[in-house]
Order: C-alpha cells, then sequence, then structure tokens
C-alpha cells in the first residue's frame, strides 16, 4: 500500500500548476473548480443522502429525544413530548438495573476482550507455523462460526450449556462430576455467554492476525534466531512488536464490539437470571422497544457512546506506536 | 458554489427527514358500508393465519368488500402496530390483546366502539373489561383465554390423589404426593423468572384475593394477600418440588407427556398441543379449575378487535366485525381454532355446551380477571417478575420483594 498511495497524489499535484498558466483570467478556473466541485457533490449525493437519513437524522433526534420525557403516548403526538433538561441523566445513574448492566458490560469486555485477542492470536501463530496439514480445514473452522447466525448458534449452544442433557452435562456425568446449570444460575451465566461469544469472535482476530503475521519479514525472525533467541524470546521481541498495529487494530474493534454486546445476552438469557446478563444495550432495548421509554433509552445510548468514546480514545493513545 | 452545494444537501437531508415524520394525520372522507372497498386486516399468530379463510367466506356474502388479512408474528406484533400508529398506517382492523388496547388507546389511535351494535351483555365481563379505558371501549372481544390446572390422571391414582385439588393447600399436598409416590421429578411446574413470569403467578395472586393494581389505579403490589400469595409460590421452590431454572422457550408439555411434570398451569391451546403432539396421553389427563384460596381466580387474556382511528371505512370494518364476534361466528371460529370464544352465546350449543372439559374453562373465564387498564403495564409487571425470581432464588423475603416492587410500581402507575 505504502508504494502505490503517493500515486495520485503527485499526479494531482503535477496536474494542478500545469492546469495554471493555461488559464488566461481567474475567473475560467474559479468556475470549473466549482464545477469540480458541484460534480464531486453530486457525486457523494447518493452517500450523503443515505447517511443523512439513516445515520445524522437518527442520532441527532435522539441526542434531542434524551434530554425529552418520550413515551409511548407521543409516538403519534412527537412534539408534545416534554422538554426535562438532564432528568433522563441522572435518573440513569441512580437506577440499579443501569448500574448493574453497566458493571456486567465491563465483565464482558475486561474478560472477554483479553481472551478474544489472545487465543485468536495464538491460533493465528499456530496455523501460521505449526500445522502444515489440513490448514485450510482449521482456519474454516475457526471462521465457521462468525458467518454462523446467532440464532443457530444459540440452539447449538443452548444444547451444550443444556443441565439436563446437554454435551457438558452429559461429559460430566460420564467422567463424573455434575455441571452446573450455567444459563440458569448467576455465577455462571456470565461466563458462558463470554465464552460462547469468544469462539464467535476468534476467526475475525484470527484472520487478521495471519494477515500481520505473513507481513513480519522473514529476515527478522532469521536474525533473531541467528541471535539465538528460543521460540518464546522470539514472540515476545519479534512478533508482538512487530504485530502492534494489528493488535492495536482488532483490541479496538473487539472492544467496540463488546461494548454493544447485545445478540448473545438476547438470545440465551434474555438478561437473567436476575439480570445477571443484562448488558447495557440490552437495557437500553427493553426500555426502549418493551418499555417505549425512548427518552430514557436515548440518554442510555449517549452514555454508552461517550463511554466507548473514551475508551477508544484511550486505547488508541496507550497503544500507539512510539517508535516511529 | 460550496454553500450553496451544503445547503442543498441539508435541505435533501431535512426534506427526507420530514418526509419520514410528518406523513399521516390524515383523515379522510368516510366510506360507507356498502360502497365498493377493501378493508385491511392485521391479526397476529395462528389467528392470522386462519382469519383469511374466514374473510373468504365474508367476501363471498359480501361481493362489495375485499378483506386483505396479513398475518403478522407474536414476536414482532408490538413494533410493527408502533410503527405503523407513528406513520398513521394503521390497518382498518385490527387483532390487539389487553394491553395492547390500553397502549394504542392511550396514544388515541383506536376508534372507541359503538356499545349499542356490540353489547356488553353479549361477552364474557373479562373479554369486555380488557378493552375500556378511561370510560369508553375500544375493542370488540374476539376470543378469551385463561389458565386452568392440567393434571396427570394416571399418575395421581398411583399417588394416591383421588381428585382434582380444590384448594391451594391441596395443590402443595398433591404435588407433594406426586413427588413422593408417583416418583415424578416436580410436583408443579410454574415459572421461576424472567420476562412474563408474572403469568404463572397471577393465579396464586387473584386466588388470594390480591391484585398489582388496583381498579382505581393504586399499585397494591404489596398487600398482605399479595405477600401470603408470593410466599405461597416461594414455598414450591424451596421445597424442592418446582425447578428453580428453566431455560427459554422451554415447553412444559414435553416433561408433561414424561411424567417428570404433573401438574402444570396452561392455556386453551396446550389441549390441542397434546392431542396432536402426544396422541398416547390421550385419557391420562384432565383440567381443573384454579385451587381455591380466598376464592378461585384465573387470569384473563385473548384478543379483541378493533378499528383504527385514522380508518376510511369505518362503516364497514364495524360490519366486519360483527360478523366475526356474534354467536354464529363465533362457533364457527371454535370449529377452526379452537380458541374460547368471547360471545356468550356461543357456548349454548354444540361441543362447547356439552364438553365437561369445556365447561372448566367456561367457569374459570367467568371469575377470570383482567389486568388493569395502565398505560405502562408491561413495565409494571416487569416488576413483579424480578421480584418473584428474587424470592424464588432465595435472595429475599416476600415481603421485602414486594415492597421494592411496591415503590417502583407507584412511580409507573397512570395519574
Amino acid at each position: 500500500m505504502s508504494t502505490t498511495t503517493p500515486t495520485p497524489a503527485r499526479s494531482g499535484a503535477v496536474k494542478a500548476p500545469g492546469g495554471a498558466p493555461d488559464g488566461p483570467g481567474g475567473r475560467r478556473r474559479k468556475r470549473s473548480m466549482g464545477k469540480q466541485n458541484l460534480a464531486g457533490w453530486l457525486f457523494s449525493t447518493p452517500f450523503l443522502v443515505l447517511f443523512g437519513v439513516f445515520m445524522l437524522f437518527p442520532i441527532v433526534a435522539t441526542l434531542l429525544m434524551s434530554f425529552t420525557d418520550f413515551g409511548q403516548r407521543h409516538v403519534r403526538r412527537p412534539l408534545e413530548a416534554e422538554f426535562v433538561g438532564f432528568d433522563n441523566y441522572v435518573k440513569l445513574f441512580g437506577d440499579e438495573q443501569f448500574l448493574k448492566a453497566l458493571f456486567n458490560t465491563a465483565y464482558f469486555v475486561v474478560v472477554g476482550v483479553p481472551l478474544t485477542i489472545g487465543l485468536g492470536l495464538l491460533v493465528a501463530i499456530l496455523l501460521n507455523n505449526g500445522i502444515d496439514r489440513a490448514r485450510t480445514f482449521f482456519r474454516v473452522g475457526f471462521y465457521a462460526p462468525v458467518v454462523t447466525t446467532i440464532v443457530a448458534v444459540a440452539i447449538v449452544w443452548r444444547f451444550v450449556l443444556d443441565p439436563s442433557d446437554g454435551l457438558i452435562a452429559g461429559l460430566g456425568a460420564e467422567l463424573g462430576f455434575t455441571a452446573p446449570d450455567f444459563l440458569g444460575s448467576e455465577t455462571w451465566a456470565m461466563p458462558s455467554l463470554i465464552a460462547m461469544a469468544v469462539w464467535r469472535n476468534l476467526g475475525t482476530v484470527m484472520v487478521l492476525m495471519i494477515a500481520g503475521l505473513q507481513a513480519i519479514p522473514a529476515e527478522v525472525r532469521e536474525a533473531a534466531r541467528l541471535d539465538g533467541a528460543n521460540a518464546w524470546q522470539e514472540l515476545r521481541r519479534i512478533t508482538v512488536p512487530l504485530l502492534r498495529p494489528t493488535l492495536l487494530y482488532t483490541t479496538v474493534i473487539t472492544t467496540i464490539g463488546y461494548l454493544n454486546v447485545f445478540e448473545e445476552p438476547f438470545v440465551m438469557t434474555q438478561g437473567g437470571p436476575s439480570d445477571a446478563t443484562l448488558t447495557v444495550s440490552l437495557d437500553m432495548y427493553k426500555q426502549g422497544f418493551s418499555f417505549f421509554n425512548m427518552g430514557y433509552a436515548s440518554a442510555m445510548a449517549y452514555v454508552l457512546f461517550v463511554v466507548i468514546m473514551a475508551i477508544t480514545v484511550l486505547q488508541l493513545r496507550l497503544m500507539k506506536d512510539n517508535t516511529k | 458554489m460550496n454553500r450553496a452545494a451544503t445547503t442543498a444537501a441539508v435541505a435533501v437531508t431535512l426534506a427526507a427527514a420530514l418526509t419520514l415524520t410528518a406523513c399521516g394525520g390524515s383523515s379522510g372522507s368516510q366510506a360507507s358500508a356498502d360502497s365498493k372497498q377493501t378493508l385491511s386486516v392485521w391479526a397476529m399468530g395462528t389467528e392470522g393465519e386462519k382469519l383469511a379463510d374466514v374473510a373468504k367466506v365474508y367476501e363471498k356474502a359480501n361481493p362489495n368488500i375485499t378483506v386483505k388479512v396479513t398475518p403478522i408474528g407474536w414476536d414482532v406484533a408490538h413494533q410493527k402496530l408502533v410503527a405503523a400508529a407513528a406513520a398513521g398506517k394503521l390497518p382498518d382492523v385490527m387483532q390487539m390483546g389487553g394491553s395492547y388496547m390500553t397502549e394504542f388507546a392511550d396514544m388515541g389511535a383506536l376508534e372507541p366502539v359503538d356499545t349499542k351494535t356490540f353489547q356488553k351483555k353479549d361477552f364474557f365481563p373479562a373479554g369486555w373489561q380488557q378493552g375500556e379505558y378511561k370510560g369508553e371501549t375500544y375493542g370488540v372481544p374476539w376470543y378469551v383465554d385463561t389458565r386452568v390446572l392440567f393434571y396427570r390422571t394416571d399418575l395421581a391414582q398411583k399417588a394416591g390423589v383421588d381428585k382434582a385439588p380444590a384448594t391451594m393447600a391441596e395443590l402443595q399436598q398433591a404435588a407433594e404426593k406426586y413427588q413422593e409416590k408417583a416418583d415424578t421429578k416436580w410436583g408443579l411446574s410454574i415459572q421461576p423468572g424472567g420476562l412474563d413470569t408474572v403469568q404463572s403467578f397471577y393465579q396464586f395472586l387473584y386466588s388470594a384475593g390480591g391484585e398489582i393494581v388496583s381498579k382505581d389505579g393504586k399499585a397494591v403490589a404489596n398487600s398482605p394477600a399479595a405477600v401470603k400469595a408470593l410466599e405461597n409460590y416461594g414455598s414450591y421452590f424451596k421445597k424442592g418440588l418446582s425447578e428453580k431454572s428453566v431455560r427459554p422457550g422451554y415447553d412444559v408439555t414435553k416433561d408433561f407427556n414424561n411424567g417428570s411434570v404433573p401438574m402444570f398451569f396452561g392455556g386453551p391451546w396446550i389441549m390441542g398441543l397434546i392431542d396432536e403432539n402426544y396422541p398416547d396421553l390421550k385419557g391420562k389427563w384432565a383440567v381443573a379449575n384454579v385451587p381455591a384460596d380466598e376464592t378461585s381466580a384465573s387470569m384473563a387474556g385473548g384478543s379483541a378487535l378493533t378499528i383504527s382511528a385514522d380508518s376510511e371505512h369505518k362503516a364497514a370494518a364495524e360490519e366486519f366485525i360483527k360478523y366475526l364476534t356474534d354467536a354464529k361466528g363465533q362457533a364457527d371460529w371454535y370449529k377452526r381454532t379452537k380458541d374460547l370464544p368471547a360471545n356468550v352465546n356461543a357456548w349454548e350449543t354444540g361441543e362447547l355446551a356439552t364438553d365437561p372439559n369445556m365447561q372448566i374453562w367456561k367457569t374459570q373465564m367467568e371469575s377470570a380477571k383482567v389486568s388493569p387498564a395502565q398505560p405502562k403495564w408491561t413495565e409494571i409487571t416487569s416488576k413483579i417478575d424480578s421480584a418473584i425470581e428474587k424470592v424464588v432464588q432465595g435472595k429475599a423475603s416476600a415481603q421485602s420483594a414486594l415492597d421494592a416492587a411496591q415503590g417502583d410500581i407507584e412511580g409507573l402507575v397512570a395519574k
């Protein structure tokens, strides 16, 4: 990429001074610039319209709504919703359920992200070096969960986790231990969902990591080996530092995804038992679409947005490549 | 130029936004009942599938009317209705449950029912009351639904239970006997937690004489009767008579068939389900009225037919609803769906009048209690759901769990 990108920029730079002398006056140039601009705007209209209608408008509307008491009865008379200032936000931080949802989301992210990244890296390294045979088979195997619909995944996982005749319970019975009721117990429900999410997202991380690994020049490794580095040292001193951009990217993307976690608890537990798997997104969905407290749910959305923003900026700062 | 283009882009966006929000609210002219027109009807679940057949019969008798039935899944029904209401695009006729009716009446999306054409006395009171909101009636009851006790008669014999439990005390004794003598895994299946656990709890609550919100709109979730009912409910879990964790989508009829659950509370559709899926079970089970505490009272559910306030075919819609809810139409509907007719006159002939099982449903329906008309009812019951869950898991006493729920509900009842 780095060798190809400058080319169009350079040719553009050449064109501009070349175009300047043949214009007799400034006016013609201005007009053609205007025409170019217009063409540019016209070409981006499809995007602008779609972005405006489906992104910008809802984003602004949600922000406005979060300062109102918009509820069910305002559906047909949206303008009757009353402005309540920061009431929704104040209420949020006294809402036990929301605080629990925040905690659960943090739990999910703090445990889930390192696991996903760590396992993804491990699998990528194994596939890149260790396993020669059936490499495609393993790659497909690890990537298949990413492209499988969550509904199908949920059915399979529910069967695996079923306390009476599930796969783990069955294995447990053979080996002489009793499996806990994974989705029914407050202690085990969240770890079960994390395990499922890790399994589901491993593939994406793995693919990105393999691409990153293959971009590491063989000479560097060779040099390290000649200097007598063992496998662990090679991983720590060569692979991980050189993978830094990939690691940063996957961590940021996975963190954002996990902060927004919704599908797993929605299909598996509906937030139960006793709100043990209620995440911020699920709480928002319940408030917004089950109870129709749109103003309140919008406030939640903005709190989550600020949290995601802050964490992402922090990650970008902390993990920035300082060597360049 | 640049600024002009920006302005244009903003204008386009705004225009699109306005068309999205500003449509609807058109109240056109009314078509008379005998002019040529198309009625749009939304119905949910099984009803949505079967209604098209009835519509065909109706079209033959009324050639000027075309009925367009759109079946909608229950899982998406609420969202679709809200979206349609917001856009002013509700169909002429809609099937709606009690809590929906209160919500949409509160929104101003429903046309009040003409109480001269449809008379209160023709319907189960619990069916009729579901459509009442602030002095008006917004729906004509189409079918009703309640819960009764299903129990295994063959296992009852083994357990030494010689008749259906008639009181709440007998219910618990029966559950214990089933477990001890008939070796069933559980005694009674009731929901331990999660969404709509309250539907399992209503039988206990109403029979004890308790309520969540009283008729005059006061939160009474922690009344002594309600606390007693929840203590009773919780005791089944404490004694190991009921399963403490049930996965989502649990099908009780499977365990009823294999004998691990000998008793549960179920709706009328369960009878068809058992007959269809477990024909071998025939003759080994029966239904009984909800065991009495202070009284025997079950919850009332079901659906009504409503007319959209924006409809331009109100007269024809009323005719169609009349056809569906008179005694003849109701008896025909029962044959097609096994839904319990809301019109009491339909119960005077045929299988509905003679079948002893159907009589149980009828008596239960007569005393069944309706959820009060509260626009935030779903949110209110979710507080009860979590109170029940706390008690079932042994994390709080019935009193403290309901005290907490009471506090939340007080902020949710309509003023």
